[in-house]
């Protein structure tokens, strides 16, 4: 069983992955309409399966009691509404409360679902890549910390278990020995660290750092597919916009429910629905052209 | 022109006793000449390569000139300086900037302000001749060091330098690594002609290579010529660099002959079968050391069916190593990379605890001690990385750490350890200015204060030239003859040959067998000595340079 696919939708230049996340989460966070909220719940969820595999079953089966936890509980705050279901401690819990319990949670989960993607696919190299472009040096200092974290930890395990094996550390220690023990391998930690920042400063003055203006290289490459894709995207972006600014996605829960339904509505939600296709498609597609090549050998 | 001219160079640090560093250097280097600097540590080796690149050249009064190819080099920009004189230091991971490997190889060339198309056609370069492409888009700290120090080499080489300055670039790495990473730099010399100036203890692997080696002492060149006439020229003044030659060399100049000097195994196998010229020599085995009476009680290591893996689901470490270390032994395990050694060691700390089979201490269960009784004055570790030992300071507060603060012969310890392991000068100074060998010492001298009865050793000799390796041999002579203990993990299997009482080979995750020294490297053919390779084909047994020196001279 294949547990995590190959993701092709990363293999589009970053600029287009963040640009999708960007107007995934940031549209999810604005539409209640329930044909919007489908829409991305859907395509989130089966967006995390193609590149999370079975793991991505996993994380939907979790949150399906996330989902009713928070559609339940709205009402219990928010008792506006027509409808009454049934009345608890002299508080009325109404049918419209309900609904908009539900509308929050699938948002909410789709949220997540977009975020839990962004992390597999926005590698920090990645997010480096977009921002190294407007600021060159914090884009540096970011990569170099990314480095430094890992070495830290390295070496702060080295230093604990050299001093164990010198007898300088263990379970039967007293409060203060042990607080006493971590300032020390902390200041051990710093005079390393600052000793070896001597000489990656060396190393980066020795290769011109400083010489000069610094470009920025990326291996990342902006190819036609990518500006294509660009101007799909943003094309469907300015349309939902407009459906939006239009009312289409317009809908009121409380206190009484109110669902428009228009034209807007019809080429909002479509145009919404490809634009959050696109990285599941793309997945898909590339799936399928693999299983037909490899039939035909 | 020559590529490099030194003219009266000579320095002094701006704090220090106002000694000289560098003492009227004249040095030429010819375009594409391999040269390689040798001498004792502290010899001003890395001062005068730092002073082959501004910007690394350290603060203190400098004299004399240098000039890079007929121009001043203080005078060349440091844009100009950056790309053509490339610089590789010791460590291999402080010196790698960025995270990712591609970003690595890119880093000089981002410097340079050069554009992405450039940038792109030289990375995809440099990965395809230093064979990197495997692990192009790895994180850095993924690699392994050889690989480490192979990165910091293939991101130099982008900058397409006409000098290349490498200063100690394998003392962090293990034999195998280390010869891979000096045959690259040999091809580099060879293919694209780039001037190659080299420090290194390992002169096995240079020493031939080499179109000339400059011998440094307390900041002086005292010989400057071919690997030859080095040799020769070392013996006749009895210098202490002499000990640092290759087995070859020192075995040609143990015994009395009038061919030429061997370089290689391969020469020095064809001048031993010249000097008994087809006459087959009579004694072909040397006495084996006496063997002291064995298994005198309980063992001091017992290691039984031992399996350890780091996860539940990981792949198995240590797959039933099964071993003991008797009392007063000095035990050494050798094999590759991997194989599990160092997690042997951890697991007899009980650091690594393993899921099956025992480990006793004295015949008690490693688990049944409590920390602070198997630690003090029992058993005790030096860590691969000696620095991680270092806490303070000053050597001399780390050693003092060591004691309890009640402790009312405080001083005279420390002082006897001190002496025993030679840094009794060292003890003002702070623990990362120390050379490599001096940090091996001190941290040995800072693991002894726990009076340990068993010492673990994790690669002692990583780093040490060949007077420090004499030097640490003496220490744990000393040790041994006091009734410790030693367990030694290493590479070095000349050193194992020469000290220790027993030898263990560890492969895939097993000790495959253990015997002494001298019937364990006359049995191999590929990991033994190079004292053994040349000499094999007409001595059974001999496994160091002065064993094949006494036969030779029984002989003739």
């Amino acid at each position: 069983m294949q547990v995590k696919n190959k993701d092709n939708f990363s293999s589009y230049n970053p600029i287009l992955n963040f640009f999708f996340f960007v107007c995934a989460i940031g549209l999810g966070m604005f539409f209640m309409h329930p044909a919007f909220l489908v829409c991305s719940f859907v395509l989130s969820l089966l967006y995390y399966v193609t590149i999370e595999g079975l793991k991505g079953f996993k994380f939907f089966v979790l949150m399906v009691p996330l989902i009713l936890l928070l559609a339940l509980i709205n009402p219990l705050f928010n008792t506006a509404g027509t409808h009454i279901l049934f009345i608890y401690f002299g508080r009325a819990y109404t049918l419209e409360g309900l609904l908009y319990g539900v509308a929050i949670a699938f948002m909410f989960v789709s949220i997540l679902n977009w975020f839990a993607s962004y992390n597999a696919v926005m590698t920090s190299d990645k997010f480096i890549y977009i921002f190294g472009k407007f600021l060159p040096s914090i884009s540096l200092v970011l990569t170099m910390i990314l480095r430094l974290v890992p070495n830290f930890q390295r070496k702060a395990s080295q230093i604990g278990t050299a001093r164990m094996c010198i007898g300088k550390a263990g379970e039967n220690t007293e409060k203060k020995e042990k607080i006493e023990n971590g300032m020390t391998v902390l200041s051990g930690l710093a005079t390393w660290a600052l000793e070896g920042g001597i000489i990656t400063a060396d190393s980066m003055r020795s290769r011109g750092y400083g010489s000069g203006k610094r470009t920025n290289f990326a291996i990342y490459r902006f190819d036609s597919r990518d500006l294509v894709l660009l101007i799909v995207m943003i094309g469907l972006v300015a349309g939902i916009c407009v459906c939006g600014f239009m009312g289409g996605a317009a809908v009121i829960y409380t206190p009484v429910l109110e669902i428009t339904f228009n034209i807007y509505t019809i080429i909002g939600s479509v145009m919404y629905f490809c634009l959050l296709a696109i990285p599941s498609v793309i997945n898909i597609m590339e799936e399928i052209i693999w299983r037909i090549l490899r039939s035909r050998i | 022109m020559a590529h490099f001219e030194i003219k009266d160079l000579s320095f002094s640090y701006a704090l220090g006793s106002g000694k000289k560093a560098l003492d009227h250097i004249n040095l030429e280097i010819e375009q594409g000449e391999y040269i390689t600097v040798c001498g004792k540590s502290g010899s001003g080796k890395t001062t005068l390569l730092k002073h082959l690149k501004s910007v690394l050249t350290p603060h203190g009064v400098t004299e004399g000139k240098i000039y890079f190819e007929g121009k001043l080099l203080k005078d060349i920009t440091l844009r100009d300086q950056s790309a053509k004189i490339g610089y590789v230091m010791q460590n291999p991971d402080n010196q790698i900037v960025t995270d990712k490997v591609w970003h690595e190889l890119a880093f000089g060339l981002e410097s340079l302000g050069m554009d992405q198309k450039t940038i792109r056609l030289r990375v995809a370069e440099m990965a395809s001749y230093f064979g990197i492409q495997g692990w192009f888009h790895k994180n850095v700290s993924e690699l392994s060091g050889g690989q480490k120090q192979l990165l910091n080499l293939a991101s130099i080489m982008a900058m397409q330098p006409t000098v290349l300055i490498l200063d100690e670039p394998t003392s962090q790495l293990d034999p195998i690594a280390a010869t891979d990473f000096l045959n690259t730099v040999r091809k580099i010399n060879l293919e694209l002609g780039t001037t190659i100036i080299i420090t290194e203890h390992r002169l096995e692997d240079i020493f031939h290579a080499s179109d000339r080696v400059v011998v440094m002492e307390k900041g002086r060149i005292i010989c400057d010529d071919n690997p030859h006439a080095v040799g020769e020229y070392l013996k006749e003044t009895k210098n202490e660099m002499f000990a640092a030659m290759p087995s070859p060399v020192q075995i040609y100049y143990g015994v009395e002959n009038n061919l030429k000097c061997p370089l290689t195994v391969r020469e020095g196998r064809n001048w031993l079968s010249e000097v008994f010229s087809g006459n087959n020599p009579v004694h072909t085995a040397i006495d084996e050391k006496e063997q002291r009476g064995e298994n005198i009680g309980v063992p001091a290591i017992s290691i039984k069916k031992v399996w350890f893996r780091y996860e539940k689901t990981g792949q198995d470490i240590l797959k039933g190593v099964d071993f003991y270390v008797s009392r007063g032994e000095f035990f050494a395990i050798v094999g590759g990379n991997g194989t599990g050694k160092s997690t042997t060691l951890k697991a007899i700390c009980n650091i690594c605890k393993p899921y099956r089979g025992q480990i006793l201490i004295d015949g008690k269960r490693v688990e049944k001690y409590k920390s602070f009784e198997l630690f003090k004055g029992n058993l005790a570790m030096l860590p691969q990385d000696p620095q991680s030992i270092f806490v303070k300071q000053t050597v001399g507060e780390d050693l003092a750490e060591m004691m309890d603060k009640d402790c009312a012969d405080k001083e005279t310890k420390i002082a006897e350890i001190a002496k025993i392991c030679d840094i009794e000068e060292l003890l003002e100074s702070h623990p990362y200015d120390l050379s490599g060998g001096e940090q091996q010492r001190a941290a040995l001298a800072k693991v002894l204060l726990t009076e340990p009865k068993i010492l673990l050793l994790d690669e002692p000799t990583k780093g040490l030239d060949n007077f420090f390796k004499l030097k640490l041999a003496e220490v744990l002579k000393t040790l041994k003859s006091k009734g410790v203990t030693i367990l030694m993990v290493s590479h070095d299997v000349e050193f194992c040959a020469k000290y220790v009482d027993k030898v263990g080979m560890f492969f895939d995750g097993g000790l495959i067998t253990v015997n002494t020294p001298n019937k364990f490297f006359s049995r191999n053919s590929f990991y033994t000595t190079a004292a053994n390779r040349m000499s094999r084909h007409l001595f059974e047994n001999a496994i160091n340079n002065e064993d094949v020196i006494k036969l030779c001279q029984m002989n003739l």
